[in-house]
């Protein structure tokens, strides 16, 4: 009796223990759902825009993440920018487009009655102190372009004259259009980083709080690891005014921007209405589920991007340029667009993406286009026949019909070795590294012991750029800039050295020629000439194999604003947000 | 040998380890491939932009050159500028730490306290349906997928219902507006809710069960018998004498997970988007920040050191028959 009443006891006790387990999450409950239900109130001129990661830093000279330049993109402006649509550079800062003396070799440049974001005035004498930051600490990005200039000369408040050593193609659109910071911000600072050991490194560990810039945002607050709450900058220059067809705004009153560690979660965050619109590129995948949202908008557009395979031209196999064009012509991309980019991008032919539609040259040989995967075999095998490459069994037999092959040896008589193409692996960007593992296979079709190696990112630069120790690798760029002088950067033979750009070992005297003479032609229409002819060659010589081009995909929220600006590259850039509205 | 002269052997061991690992994490960073600057993948980057930042960072300086100053900052506290944020690596840490410890440290303790009452309770009714119940309650916990778990919960609970926020720690919107203090700390309870209740069942599991297994060890030796000779109530044999000296390996496994909870987790505050040092790790190593990364894991090696040291000495204190 005394057990049973024992035994009854600890039921109890359970049972007490349990209900007040089961009170204490019911509370639990009821307090989230009411602090969810008072967080509902919102301002509508309140702009919120997720981030996939937290800016790192403010400072300008050390902001290398793409987060942080979004938000000092803001900030900081430049005197020329490029026109969204055209592309053309245009008077941003500067008033009106520079005047070109040919005698003197000199850009006159006039600036804009415009005010720094606590109201001084931007005049001259910041442009002159830009250029002092840059020549006093070599700053990384601007130097190497800013030496261009010989003398730069204030004529009064607002008039620039920059003098140059010789004539520069890239003057406009690689030199004035770096951002412009504020003399009264920086000048203590950075006399005080002189005097140190290390004034580049110095400069970079000062701990900016407040960005003083003249663009369409300031910064209000900025509390780490929650958000970043920007503000109307009531001294832009911009607003009210009319550029390029463009009222400009902006007509929110602020931008609240909020950390998403996932893409998952942003995706439930805008569905959800948390926010107005992602920044970020979302993959083809979520797409299906946000075209059923009826508040859910989705933009596609094209970006200045470039994913290539690229080759090892300064040993064997690859220093054979019959061998590099067998490969372009065995390389499916209309497969890579199908399959791995789920027909969301362009397959690339020319290295200079076709977005970029004043420079692009579409004429340029395609190898293999449009054709079926036994043409393309086919083609492949009588290139290399005829250069000289034999097999133990031919991918080709003597009736024509197509075969697995094996054992390819290499004009010498040597047999083809295995190699390695190096790819990013799939957990940091899965279309590349799905393309090396097709590559692989249709290599491995002509019978090349062909290995796709994933590799980590830091490692796989190391050896490409830095060692240069690797047979092939696939790589690209998220974000080229809209002047085409990277074709001299990737393929001039000087490069050829490490961290340099040159990172195939392409050298070419004719291309070189031509990638200098393109640099000093101020005539638009004759430097283009030069530039389609640089496609040309490269396509030619293929030291890389231009494959695909991703579009961008992005999602906002139709709820509350409307009036994003499409441009290259998507809608998330300063266009859009000094012209983005909320809904009437 | 007295304590006072074990807990000084035992400092002096700590101090000898500690030294051994800030040489080996300096070495194994520098020997990786890459350099900081080497994942910046930007054209407008010339090879002498890039020589001159690494020169700037003192990387270009020889290895045994760059340990001896940084043993020197070491010693006199100065643990470095992060590479990435510009900023004393000390004041990252002490920004993200009390983050991870409020999230990662509560979710160890309760998860712990539960462990042991359920495993108690499933060890005393063996075999009952209770036992039954918890046992695979907690297997089901064990085996739970974090970053599944997580974002299931964050879909049904956080975008289904809307009972708590998609992540974070604080609601922005409520910060902008100068809520009230009190409103302000509700708001990091209601955001800590979601990431504490996932962190809270995958540890529960693992603590019910080797609560259940140990105390079902002791419930069978002779000294529980003796006390039920002696004829004292279920409930003293219960709590006084067996689950106090199963409670032992419990506690060196809560120790122990309290002093890598505050490595945090990353994927579980990648998933909340938890502002804590877990993320920070991941990115310090993934972006070779040296500085960031060398100062999360010499945190970590330190705290797991110290609390070897302070289970030791709890198991003295916890079991009489254990002296140093």
């Amino acid at each position: 009796m005394k057990k049973k009443l024992l035994n009854q006891n600890k039921t109890n006790l359970f049972a007490i223990s349990f209900f007040q387990a089961v009170s204490l999450i019911g509370l639990m409950v009821i307090f989230a759902a009411t602090l969810s239900s008072c967080q509902k109130k919102e301002t509508s001129t309140l702009l919120k825009i997720g981030l996939p990661e937290e800016p790192k830093s403010l400072n300008i000279w050390l902001a290398s993440d793409s987060n942080s330049r979004k938000i000092l993109n803001l900030i900081y402006q430049p005197l020329y920018r490029r026109d969204p649509i055209t592309l053309k550079i245009i008077p941003w800062l500067a008033k009106e487009d520079p005047v070109f003396n040919k005698e003197e070799l000199s850009y006159t440049v006039k600036l804009r009655q415009a005010k720094w974001s606590d109201g001084s005035e931007f005049t001259s004498e910041d442009v002159l102190f830009t250029k002092k930051l840059f020549f006093d600490f070599k700053m990384p990005r601007y130097y190497s372009k800013w030496k261009a200039i010989k003398e730069i000369k204030a004529l009064d408040k607002h008039t620039i004259v920059f003098y140059l050593k010789k004539p520069s193609a890239i003057f406009l659109s690689r030199v004035l259009t770096a951002p412009m910071v504020s003399k009264k911000e920086w000048e203590l600072i950075a006399s005080k980083a002189l005097e140190t050991e290390k004034p580049f490194r110095s400069i970079q560990d000062h701990l900016v709080e407040k960005p003083l810039g003249t663009g369409p945002f300031t910064l209000f607050e900025y509390k780490k690891g929650a958000y970043l709450h920007m503000k109307k900058n009531p001294h832009f220059f911009g607003t009210g005014k009319k550029i390029v067809n463009l009222q400009l705004g902006p007509y929110v009153d602020s931008i609240l921007f909020k950390i998403y560690g996932t893409s998952d979660v942003a995706i439930l965050a805008i569905k959800k209405g948390d926010i107005d619109y992602y920044w970020w590129d979302i993959q083809p995948g979520y797409l299906e589920d946000l075209k059923k949202q009826g508040n859910i908008k989705l933009f596609l557009n094209k970006k200045s991007a470039l994913y290539y395979l690229g080759f090892n031209l300064r040993k064997p196999p690859f220093n054979n340029l019959k061998l590099r064009q067998a490969i372009a012509t065995l390389i499916n991309k209309k497969f890579i667009l199908t399959r791995i980019l789920q027909n969301y991008g362009t397959p690339m032919h020319s290295i200079v993406p076709s977005g970029n539609h004043f420079w692009h040259n579409p004429n340029v040989e395609k190898y293999g286009h449009g054709q079926l995967p036994e043409v393309r075999i086919k083609s492949a095998y009588n290139i290399l026949k005829n250069a000289g490459y034999t097999w133990d069994t031919p991918p080709v037999d003597e009736e024509g019909n197509i075969v697995k092959a094996s054992d390819i040896r290499l004009p010498s008589g040597e047999l083809m070795g295995k190699f390695v193409i190096l790819t990013p692996p799939a957990d940091y960007d899965p279309k590349r590294a799905f393309a090396g593992t097709m590559i692989q296979e249709w290599l491995r079709s002509m019978g090349m012991q062909a290995f796709a190696r994933p590799m980590a990112f830091n490692s796989l630069i190391d050896a490409v750029k830095g060692k240069r120790e690797f047979d092939a690798f696939i790589l690209g760029y998220g974000k080229l800039n809209l002047d085409p002088d990277y074709l001299r950067a990737f393929f001039y033979s000087k490069n050829d050295r490490p961290r340099g750009w040159n990172m195939s070992g392409y050298k070419n005297p004719e291309y070189d020629t031509i990638a200098d003479s393109q640099r000093s032609l101020i005539d638009v229409e004759k430097r283009k000439k030069l530039i389609w002819e640089m496609q040309e060659i490269l396509i030619e010589d293929v030291p890389y194999i231009p494959l695909y081009n991703p579009h961008i995909i992005e999602a906002v929220s139709k709820d509350r604003f409307s009036g994003w600006l499409e441009k290259v590259d998507g809608i998330g850039n300063i266009w859009s947000l000094c012209m983005v509205k909320p809904n009437q | 040998m007295g304590n006072q002269k074990f807990i000084f052997n035992k400092l002096l061991e700590i101090f000898i380890i500690f030294f051994v690992i800030l040489t080996l994490l300096f070495f194994l960073f520098r020997l990786s491939p890459g350099d900081p600057i080497s994942k910046i993948v930007d054209p407008m980057l010339s090879p002498e932009d890039t020589l001159h930042m690494i020169e700037q960072l003192g990387l270009d300086e020889p290895v045994h050159t760059q340990y001896f100053i940084y043993i020197k900052n070491f010693f006199s506290g100065n643990l470095g500028h992060s590479f990435h944020y510009g900023e004393p690596v000390s004041n990252i840490i002490m920004d993200k730490l009390p983050c991870t410890i409020l999230l990662f440290t509560t979710s160890t303790i309760l998860a712990a306290l539960a462990g042991v009452f359920l495993g108690k309770i499933s060890a005393w009714k063996k075999g009952s349906g209770i036992d039954s119940f918890l046992s695979i309650s907690a297997l089901i916990c064990h085996t739970l997928f974090i970053p599944w778990f997580a974002l299931l919960l964050l879909w049904g609970l956080a975008y289904k219902v809307g009972w708590f926020p998609l992540g974070g720690i604080i609601s922005p919107e409520l910060w902008i507006e100068n809520s009230s203090a009190f409103m302000k700390t509700l708001d990091v309870i209601h955001h800590m809710l979601l990431p504490l209740g996932t962190l809270f069942f995958i540890h529960l599991g693992s603590y019910l069960l080797l609560m259940r297994s140990s105390m079902l060890s002791v419930l069978r030796e002779d000294y529980i018998i003796t006390a039920r000779a002696k004829g004292l109530s279920e409930r003293i044999i219960r709590d006084k004498h067996a689950a106090k000296n199963a409670a032992l390996p419990v506690i060196t496994s809560v120790g122990l997970s309290l002093a890598f909870s505050i490595n945090g987790g990353a994927l579980t505050e990648q998933i909340f988007t938890w502002p804590g040092i877990g993320r920070e790790l991941i990115f310090a190593v993934s972006n070779n920040d040296y500085p960031l990364a060398q100062a999360c894991f010499l945190l970590i090696a330190a705290v797991v050191l110290i609390a070897n040291l302070v289970v030791d000495l709890l198991y003295a204190y916890l079991d009489p028959r254990i002296r140093y």
